[in-house]
């Protein structure tokens, strides 16, 4: 297990790759072999230990005592009904993108593109919501949440095109069609979709009726999250789209020699990912901002390369690295109401543990064949 | 796998350390602001948030003129203010219910995004004054008694600086890069060429609006620029107005030759000798929104229980000469600080209509 060359205790190293040269090693027993099975749990936990004890050492320079700084921001997030209502609702979109970068990750892409997709989709749905505004609630909320996904997965798709037509890295295409698409959803928002009589380039308000209103403190979205993690960890397990996106994911030339289509796997992930992206900015629009509004989606989409490593692309697990994220962005304010400390410490937190999970992602791309089974991440560097 | 305890062991034992050892900081009043804790839910105790617009209470420009406001404000009335500072966009509901939850007297939120979200916030708590800086309420829209919107003529600060320019203009051309073509800069525009005629009426005003909607406040290079256009055609005085873009010309005008000698430039809504110090060479003055005083005059009405809902006109000018105070005449500055007098007390009108 790589993590050990983070560890300053020169007992191990010399162990570790003998027992992962051989190919398949045969587990060891004891605590070592527990944590090496369980490793994708392990990691994440202690990297986020550790950042909440740097987090702890900043604030305590600030002249707060941590533990009292770590209650009120856990307390006001979690144990207070609108504390756990902003949670959830801040948590909701997180699973939608996190699940946008694990996908294609298990398929060997690095989706850096999750905003892009995101903001099409939130346009789309706003527009949808107030261009049909004398239909139906059910009816708008179901042809603006598909219309929010198809604009993901069309923007999205250009970039599995590029991909599998031209070559082009996935990394640098979805980075470029970001900076692209927040260029045209500004034009668009400035011209034809504009709010007339308003100075601030944004749409008007989608349908009062199409407002995706909470359930009790339960945002409606958020089981749709749950659900669609849940079954996408199924269908990469269970059917033969999942076998084949695995496939490519570890080891395209084998993929492709068992005659599995690998463009079209391309394609397709990239199209499912930008889908939960569109769907992600449809489900915010009809149930938070109920409009587009530059700016008010920010850095959502990016936040889902966090969660998705933190999950470290499984997706079940995109749900409690969303909530964290969702938990800490909201209890930020009362942090920073009730102790002074700056909301950006969460962001630290977040950042230092991310660095931590990151670390033997990167020794895994240097020692590939090391490398633990069962956590394809991104084959596709460098092919 | 020893390694693997002892790296989950030491951060362990250090958070423990860590929360152990900060008994002493139970600071949970500290930060920013400086008031002690009061319960601002008892009636003898008036209290005073402030939320910012994303960004820094010291970023230099509206959120610090605000909260030097309500600090101002706070100060006239025995209030006990704190502030909060709002990092994304999605937290303006948040960082309000901050302040509604402890039973603030007053809140005061800062920038035209935040309009929604304050309107939100005062139908939902009617007891709770809200004055929304930089806000025009749409008050056939709107009715709440308990919000006021802070919002500045901008024709009337446009005015000011003109007439500044069009008495100091040596080649009696003066010249305007702004921004998006849209109301509040449309004022600035007009109010500049009025107030520029007014004073010389042999002036002429060359004005260029950004062409783009999408970043038309954030090209700095095409201000600058277009700013060096001006200058080429023997415009000696630029007023740049439209955020960044307008902070690219008057900082191109900063470098040009004879900047604050013969060729000086104009900044706009706050004093931007502090927030834009590269324009410092050529600043002359700033067409400045008086934010901190229309804050501190609504937290005024509001503890002596005057304020109205609606709109509220602050007044506007321009700002301080700074290095320039010796550069410019006696003469021209008495004249404008006529103008600027005769503007807030409503005896001269710009003249400038949409």
């Amino acid at each position: 297990m790589p993590d050990k060359d983070v560890a300053p205790p020169p007992a191990t190293p010399a162990a570790a790759p003998a027992v992962l040269e051989r190919g398949a090693p045969p587990t060891p027993g004891g605590l070592w072999g527990a944590l090496i099975r369980y490793q994708a749990i392990v990691v994440p936990v202690v990297g986020l230990v550790v950042a909440f004890v740097v987090g702890a050492l900043l604030i305590r320079q600030q002249g707060v005592n941590p533990t009292y700084a770590y209650k009120t921001l856990f307390q006001s997030a979690l144990f207070t009904r609108d504390g756990l209502n902003q949670t959830l609702q801040r948590t909701t979109p997180l699973i939608f993108t996190g699940l946008a970068v694990a996908v294609p990750l298990r398929v060997g892409l690095f989706n850096i593109g999750a905003q892009g997709q995101f903001i099409f989709g939130a346009l789309a749905a706003a527009v949808v919501g107030y261009k049909l505004h004398s239909a139906p609630g059910i009816v708008i909320i179901l042809v603006a949440l598909l219309c929010g996904l198809l604009a993901g997965a069309m923007w999205a798709s250009i970039a599995g095109f590029l991909k599998t037509s031209r070559g082009v890295h996935e990394v640098i295409s979805t980075i470029m069609l970001n900076s692209i698409a927040v260029n045209i959803i500004d034009y668009l928002i400035n011209n034809p979709f504009k709010e007339k009589g308003q100075a601030i380039p944004r749409t008007p308000q989608i349908a009062p009726q199409a407002f995706l209103n909470d359930m009790g403190i339960v945002p409606i979205g958020f089981p749709i999250a749950v659900i669609l993690a849940v079954g996408t960890a199924w269908m990469l397990r269970r059917t033969t789209l999942g076998f084949q996106f695995e496939t490519v994911g570890r080891n395209k030339a084998a993929a492709g020699y068992a005659g599995i289509k690998i463009n079209k796997m391309i394609l397709l992930a990239m199209a499912l990912a930008g889908a939960f992206a569109g769907l992600a900015g449809g489900i915010e629009t009809l149930g938070d901002i109920h409009r587009y509004e530059s700016g008010f989606n920010a850095n959502l989409g990016f936040d889902g390369i966090t969660i998705a490593l933190l999950a470290r692309s499984n997706p079940v697990a995109t749900i409690p690295a969303a909530f964290l994220v969702g938990a800490l962005r909201a209890g930020a304010s009362a942090l920073q109401f009730d102790t002074g400390i700056q909301p950006e410490v969460v962001d630290m937190l977040l950042a230092i543990t991310l660095l931590f999970v990151s670390l033997p992602l990167v020794a895994k791309l240097i020692f590939r064949r090391y490398a633990a089974k069962g956590s394809a991440l991104t084959s596709g560097w460098g092919s | 796998m020893k390694a693997m305890r002892y790296l989950a062991l030491t951060p362990i034992a250090a958070l423990a350390l860590a929360g152990c050892g900060g008994s002493t900081g139970n600071s949970n009043t500290s930060g920013s602001s400086s008031a002690a804790s009061g319960d601002c839910s008892k009636p003898d105790v008036f209290c005073v948030g402030l939320v910012t617009d994303t960004g820094k209470i010291d970023d230099k420009s509206f959120n610090q003129s605000a909260w030097e406001g309500v600090e101002a404000g706070g100060k006239a009335t025995g209030a006990q203010v704190k502030d909060i500072e709002t990092v994304s966009t999605n937290d303006y509901a948040t960082n309000i219910k901050q302040f509604t939850d402890k039973k603030y007297d007053v809140i005061v939120t800062v920038g035209f995004l935040m309009a929604d979200a304050t309107v939100k916030a005062a139908a939902q708590y009617p007891d709770t004054k809200f004055i929304g800086v930089d806000q025009f309420i749409d008050t056939s829209k709107v009715k709440s008694p308990n919000l006021t919107g802070l919002s500045f003529n901008e024709d009337q600060a446009g005015y000011a600086a003109g007439y500044l320019a069009g008495l100091m203009t040596k080649t009696n051309k003066i010249g305007d890069v702004l921004g998006q073509e849209i109301p509040p800069v449309q004022k600035y525009d007009k109010g500049y060429k009025a107030g520029a005629l007014a004073a010389n009426p042999k002036v002429k005003v060359t004005s260029v609006y950004h062409p783009a909607g999408d970043n038309a406040f954030q090209d700095p290079v095409w201000g600058a620029g277009e700013a060096k256009k001006q200058l080429a055609q023997g415009v000696d005085i630029v007023f740049g107005a439209g955020g960044s873009t307008g902070n690219g010309a008057i900082q191109e005008t900063a470098k040009a030759s004879g900047a604050g000698k013969t060729v000086f430039c104009i900044g706009v809504d706050v004093d931007q000798w502090d927030s834009v110090p590269a324009a410092q060479p050529c600043l002359i003055t700033s067409a400045e929104k008086h934010l901190s005083q229309g804050v501190t005059d609504l937290i005024k009405q509001a503890k002596d229980g005057s304020i109205k809902g609606g709109n509220f006109i602050g007044t506007a000018g321009v700002s301080p000469y700074h290095a320039f105070d010796s550069s410019v005449p006696a003469d021209v500055k008495t004249k404008v600080a006529d103008v600027v007098a005769k503007l807030a007390n409503g005896s001269l009108k710009t003249g400038v209509t949409l």
